[in-house]
């Protein structure tokens, strides 16, 4: 097992080693077998960069992020306004109501919301059965855990259930992250798999050197 | 005639037993399979076939089919290649035949008692892993066990210093199926329930699939493109690249299948990211296979093995395109729980997994044997059979689940969408036919080769040698 760390990029066996791996390759055909050593194709190398890219790209929780009682708040508020009262159909009630909220959400801290909103728009009819849920919430009836940890799924509004990180009063944050930590958990995971693979196939001969296999038997 | 070697010394049985016994049987199980999911196909296009009997109730019937194809038909395939591969590939003998022939006869013997039972409604109730847990063990300890053993022990005596990469996916898959065995289905020995059940039922269908189904069958394909092309290996540094992304991304995405489960975010977040790092493992196994063809692709269309081989590994492409894609949450949403889940698990196991297995009983018969196969004619037959109906099948299911998926988002009424499935459920009962008449003429055709196949000169294989008819 000699090391040879100078080029780490090119080789990590030393020419004893290489010499000695490439001897044994050439010595024997398993079952009349033998292999090459190439290397990946380059095209393929870019393709698993961009896999792994995609893996996290494409998985992010922006895109599974669910309807709150935060992001319906403003609109429960305003729906019994004289402004909403006097518009004729529920389509422009709740075009009226979107507007207004869609201002709040882009003043607000939480930079998703306005996109939550125009991922999940929610009819007039959905929004009356679920205005007294989200009056509750918001009105502090959700006790420790704010509008924005409840979710609104039909005319239910439940506390989402997200087990995030425990909070001072030994409760979890049920605030859905952009970010959680099994993405923490994958981008460790995932670099610890490329380096012991590059250690891998580092270790092997360099693939320029080829086997040659007429001396096997 | 093979049962008197059950109790012969292991000297001597004739090395090449325990392969045709798995052989055969392997082939077997894969009529009954696919015969029962045509019967159960038949029921889902016709909705008054067979009727009157609970016992022959798509309920009761659908997971005899399902296990009768992954423990009888491509479990014994993957036992049968084994059998000659592992020795093959450490220029070696089988540690014991007599081992292999006793593992084939329990094997047989388990499986039938299972799915007679599981027939008769004894079921634990979970997808896959549907069997009672006195089978399970039998499973684990009549079976896997001894076929491990029997794998470790040839590989431990190789008469080569190396290991060729096709042994150490066998070594480890059994090692790693036989966990998963054991974990996966201690929700039912443990009498766990709820969430934990659910988990431990996916976590055991996932890596039944992923250390099992799929890398055993790409293991094979490492052996038998490099042996029917005369062409090495394409890279043994890819053969590693390929073998520990499985192992790495192939063992943690379980909870990929349970989305909309209330398992914690992060582990679906986990999962998904692991669930399209699937693709790297992909990558690898298809593009060594395929570089190691080149330069012999006319032995695609002008060699049966070869034929079967190279369709299961570009199969191997969509599948994992889909696999990998399908299981995050913004496409998973409208595809979970209709048909297209059903065309993939097919795309997996009929497709990708059965056409490698399929090659590799091809060649391992004709070896064992030392006959040249009875008929190309009925082995093209069996070809076109089995892709033509396998494509009317998974492409018939696919849309179907798209549509279900569509009924499902727009709440359109369920009648509704049972109806506009229906031209779908009949190609599916087509497709599946086709494939259960492809794989009769295959026996068939073995049975021949068996008895009037051309014999093959020592030292010759049977691929080198002209067809006489």
């Amino acid at each position: 097992m000699a090391w040879k760390m100078d080029n780490p990029l090119y080789c990590l066996a030393d020419e004893e080693e290489a010499r000695k791996a490439l001897e044994l390759w050439e010595s024997e055909k398993p079952g009349g077998l033998w292999e090459g050593n190439n290397r990946l194709p380059y095209p393929l190398t870019w393709l698993i960069a961009l896999i792994i890219l995609t893996a996290f790209m494409i998985t992010m929780p922006i895109w599974g992020q669910r309807p709150t009682a935060e992001l319906y708040a403003p609109m429960v508020e305003l729906m019994d306004s004289p402004e909403v009262q006097k518009l004729a159909t529920g389509p422009e009630k709740i075009a009226y109501l979107t507007e207004r909220a869609m201002e709040v959400h882009r003043n607000a801290e939480d930079s998703r919301l306005p996109g939550l909103l125009d991922r999940h728009p929610i009819s007039w009819e959905d929004l009356q059965l679920a205005a007294p849920g989200i009056r509750e919430i918001v009105a502090g009836g959700g006790g420790t855990y704010g509008p924005e940890s409840y979710n609104v799924i039909g005319d239910q509004v439940v506390l989402a259930n997200f087990s995030g990180s425990w909070r001072p009063d030994g409760k979890r944050e049920r605030v859905q992250p952009w970010w959680d930590k099994g993405y923490t958990i994958d981008v460790f995971y995932v670099s610890y798999f490329i380096i012991a693979m590059v250690i891998v196939c580092k270790r092997l001969p360099h693939f320029s050197q080829k086997p040659d296999m007429s001396k096997a038997s | 005639m093979l049962f008197k070697y059950l109790t012969a010394k292991n000297e001597d049985i004739p090395p090449g037993t325990a392969t045709i016994y798995f052989g055969f049987s392997s082939i077997l199980w894969f009529i009954i399979g696919t015969g029962l999911g045509s019967f159960n196909a038949a029921k889902l296009a016709f909705p008054d076939f067979v009727t009157g009997t609970e016992l022959f109730a798509f309920g009761h019937m659908r997971q005899v089919h399902v296990l009768a194809v992954i423990l009888g038909w491509i479990s014994m395939a993957f036992a049968m290649t084994m059998m000659y591969m592992t020795p093959a590939l450490g220029n070696t003998r089988l540690w014991s035949e007599k081992l292999g022939v006793w593992t084939a006869f329990l094997w047989n013997v388990g499986l039938s008692l299972g799915l007679f039972l599981l027939w008769l409604g004894f079921t634990s109730g979970r997808e896959y892993s549907d069997l009672i847990w006195p089978i399970d063990l039998v499973v684990v300890f009549g079976v896997l066990l001894p076929l491990g053993i029997n794998v470790w022990m040839t590989i431990a005596q190789r008469k080569t210093q190396g290991i060729y990469i096709t042994n150490w996916f066998f070594g480890a898959c059994i090692f790693m199926v036989i966990i998963v065995f054991l974990v996966g289905n201690s929700a039912e020995l443990f009498n766990l329930t709820g969430l934990t059940e659910g988990y431990l039922t996916f976590w055991f269908a996932h890596n039944v699939l992923g250390l099992w189904i799929t890398p055993v069958a790409a293991a094979i394909a490492y052996y038998t493109i490099p042996k029917l092309s005369g062409n090495p290996l394409y890279s043994h540094r890819i053969g590693h690249l390929h073998f520990w992304a499985i192992i790495a991304f192939y063992s943690t995405p379980a909870s990929h299948h349970l989305l909309s489960a209330p398992l914690p975010e992060w582990l679906k977040s986990f999962a998904s990211v692991e669930g399209v790092l699937i693709l790297i493992p992909a990558v690898a196994f298809v593009a060594n296979i395929l570089l190691t063809i080149k330069g012999r692709w006319s032995m695609f269309v002008e060699n049966i093995e070869t034929k079967f081989s190279i369709t299961g590994v570009l199969l191997a492409i969509p599948l994992n395109m889909q696999g990998g894609f399908q299981q995050t949450r913004a496409i998973n949403w409208y595809v979970h729980g209709t048909g297209w889940i059903v065309a993939h698990a097919h795309l997996a196991l009929l497709g990708m997994s059965s056409f490698l297995e399929i090659a590799a009983v091809y060649f391992g018969l004709q070896q064992m044997l030392k006959r040249k196969l009875y008929s190309l004619a009925l082995a093209n037959f069996h070809y076109w059979f089995v892709i033509i109906g396998f494509c009317i099948y998974w492409i018939s299911m696919t849309i179907a689940g798209l549509i279900q998926g569509g009924g499902k988002i727009y709440e359109v009424p369920y009648i509704d969408v049972v109806i506009a499935e229906h031209p779908y459920m009949i190609a599916r009962w087509i497709g599946g036919t086709m494939v259960f008449t492809g794989n009769v003429v295959w026996l068939y055709n073995m049975y021949m080769t068996a008895r009037e196949g051309t014999v093959v000169p020592k030292g010759r294989y049977a691929h080198e040698l002209a067809y006489e008819r």
